[in-house]
């Protein structure tokens, strides 16, 4: 998709190259990290794939096709681009900072306005209420989505992000970057991604490029191999400290098998719920909704309470995850959560099971399992592989 | 909450807004029309005094509307003209000047304008009259490497100050350095280069008063012959005209900035 071959940046006045030979082949429709220290050349290595930043040496190669001398306000149209301050035009609407590139290809105007509120949808805002406004009526997370939007305008084959949720608080940041990985199941982008946090980079790469200094690789492969077999003592270091629950942030609550729980719906019967729970020998019953979705736990003190069975009860809120989430999250929710378990939900938020410890105990030893197998059988496996010329 | 669940819609609080905005416009509106009310008061005070005075025949030669509506029209066609001027020279000089490649010449152009507002102005007409000629053309001249200053700073000011990540976004997504400078850069400066348009404006309506010693007519034409002809009335009139003037340009100019200032800022 990507091949940049033997690039080198050296800027006027300096003596050291920024980006040293770098030679990496970026395959399409996946999330490739460049992670690396501050002044390891990462974000300077993403500027030369668009050419903000032209190369001393070497060549880009995009599908085929040496773009090191085409047109390169052209080329950058065919990238999307975020960065972390995202830069959206404060005197333009909303509408008008999606439509930007649109614009420069000559869309007409319906095709325009028909694709920003697409794109509006797509990211989670209403076209209705947000394509008039100005950035400035956005919160930081708004702003982020809409500067995701923007990128996406022309639907370009590549997105290059620049620390996009760098300056972002860190739950707004942590939702959108899993609204960001659902989006990217559905579009399916080749999608090069700096930053210079190894927890995101776990979580959002498909591979990972951990850079030193002047842009070279110390390793180049995936999250988990990485974690697992850290090629050299900089990347061990890098890392960092709790590579075991960084390695959860890689399983997904879809791997894990699911418990039963005890459920109620519809017309509540305390004896019948009572009878229920007593037999499960679990703590709480969990009550759902006409569209299954779980609303509540109820106790054994809850179902002996005078009260209406509509007051009592513990709401379930904060123990629900998608398929989609990480153990490392479902583990965060598990340890708050009352009844020691986390709900899973399919994506229209119906009930589909619990995740117990055990379970999450159980698939962290699969994988271990599963690293030491492959350690076994490639011996000294190089951190350079098939992808790493 | 769910985890990686739908972003909660955020409610439009739109009446709150609404009513903001509304009071803001109905401020504006007591702002836009307090001025011209008290500065058409102020002419008919003037004129109601100048109709009740006994005029020789030596000020009737000046304060009569023939005289005075030429003479405004001399005073309007300097500062006009000279601020169109100005506004193209500086203006352009200060998107070159504001170029990445431009970084070198940047004090020599500034300090090359400095000199032109750091001589005072009579004496920058004058030494223009005596080296180069007299009358309308090298009057506004004159006022123009006078003005030329603020509205240069103001362009540079502007431009500098755009946000540098604006710039990087828009050529990072394939706009080429025409395309943001029309776009972006040039429409956020735009307050900025206002107000410089503004100060130049003010600068030569009250400045183009001295042409008249290089024969360029204006309002300095009625205070001059007050002054060398002893008659303290026509110089009255001829100043109060002059002020009623300045302000008249500065509340025309006030309102255009809060029309061009771009939307969302």
């Amino acid at each position: 998709m990507i091949r940049l071959e033997s690039i080198t940046k050296v800027f006027p006045g300096q003596e050291k190259p920024a980006v040293d030979h770098l030679s990496m082949d970026i395959p399409e429709g996946e999330i490739i990290i460049l992670v690396g220290p501050s002044g390891c050349g990462k974000s300077t290595t993403m500027r030369l794939i668009n050419r903000l930043i032209e190369p001393t040496e070497g060549r880009i190669v995009l599908q085929g096709e040496d773009v090191t001398g085409v047109n390169s306000d052209e080329l950058r149209r065919r990238m999307g681009y975020v960065i972390q301050q995202i830069g959206l035009f404060p005197h333009q609407t909303i509408a008008d900072n999606i439509a930007t590139v649109p614009r420069m290809l000559g869309w007409d105007k319906k095709r325009t306005a028909e694709r920003v509120d697409e794109l509006l949808a797509t990211v989670g805002m209403d076209p209705g209420i947000y394509r008039e406004r100005y950035p400035k009526e956005l919160s930081g997370g708004q702003r982020q989505r809409v500067g995701v939007a923007r990128a996406m305008a022309a639907d370009p084959p590549i997105l290059l992000m620049d620390e996009p949720f760098g300056a972002i608080d860190p739950i707004t940041r942590d939702r959108l970057q899993n609204e960001f990985l659902r989006l990217q199941a559905d579009i399916k982008k080749t999608i090069v991604f700096v930053t210079h946090d190894i927890d995101e980079a776990i979580k959002m790469g498909d591979r990972i490029a951990i850079l030193q200094e002047g842009s070279r690789i110390a390793q180049y492969d995936t999250p988990a191999r990485i974690l697992t077999n850290p090629a050299n003592e900089f990347v061990e270091q890098f890392i960092g400290h709790g590579a075991s629950l960084k390695g959860l942030t890689l399983a997904h609550v879809s791997e894990v098998e699911l418990a039963d729980w005890p459920v109620a719906q519809g017309e509540l019967d305390r004896r019948a719920l009572r009878d229920l729970l007593v037999r499960s020998d679990k703590s709480a019953v969990l009550v759902l909704d006409e569209g299954r979705r779980p609303v509540k736990w109820l106790t054994l003190r809850d179902l002996d309470s005078r009260g209406s069975l509509d007051e009592v009860g513990l709401s379930a809120d904060r123990s629900v995850v998608e398929p989609n989430a990480t153990l490392h999250d479902a583990l965060d929710l598990m340890i708050t959560s009352y009844t020691g378990t986390v709900i899973v939900t399919e994506g229209d938020g119906s009930y589909k099971g619990v995740i117990e410890l055990d379970a999450i105990r159980h698939r962290v030893d699969e994988i271990r399992r599963a690293a030491v197998e492959r350690m076994r059988k490639e011996p000294g496996a190089a951190p350079a592989d098939e992808l790493v010329r | 909450m769910a985890i990686s669940g739908a972003p909660a819609p955020t409610a439009p609080d739109v009446p709150q807004a609404k009513t903001a905005v509304g009071r803001a416009e109905a401020a504006r509106g007591v702002r836009y029309l307090f001025t011209p009310i008290m500065l058409a008061l102020l002419g008919l005070v003037l004129y109601l005094w100048v109709k009740s005075l006994e005029l020789d025949s030596i000020e009737q030669r000046t304060l009569n509307s023939e005289f005075i509506s030429k003479k405004l029209w001399e005073h309007v066609k300097l500062a006009a003209l000279s601020t169109v001027l100005v506004v193209s020279i500086a203006v352009s000089l200060g998107i070159v000047l504001t170029r990445p490649g431009a970084r070198r010449i940047v004090p020599v152009a500034m300090g090359i304008t400095n000199i032109g507002q750091a001589i005072p102005s009579i004496g920058l007409l004058v030494l223009l009259g005596i080296t180069l000629g007299i009358g309308f053309g090298y009057a506004v001249l004159a006022l123009v490497v006078y003005s030329i200053l603020p509205v240069l700073r103001n362009t540079m000011v502007g431009l500098q100050q755009v946000d540098r990540s604006l710039i990087e976004a828009g050529r990072g997504m394939g706009m080429t350095k025409g395309a943001v400078l029309r776009q972006i850069e040039l429409p956020l400066a735009v307050p900025v280069i206002l107000a410089g348009i503004r100060t130049a404006l003010i600068i030569n309506v009250g400045t183009a008063t001295l042409a008249t010693f290089t024969g360029a007519g204006g309002f300095g034409d009625l205070i001059n012959n007050g002054l060398r002809l002893g008659r303290d009335n026509v110089m009255i009139v001829g100043a109060a005209l002059t002020a009623l003037l300045a302000l008249t340009i500065d509340w025309i100019a006030s309102v255009a900035e809060d029309l061009l200032r771009p939307k969302g800022l």
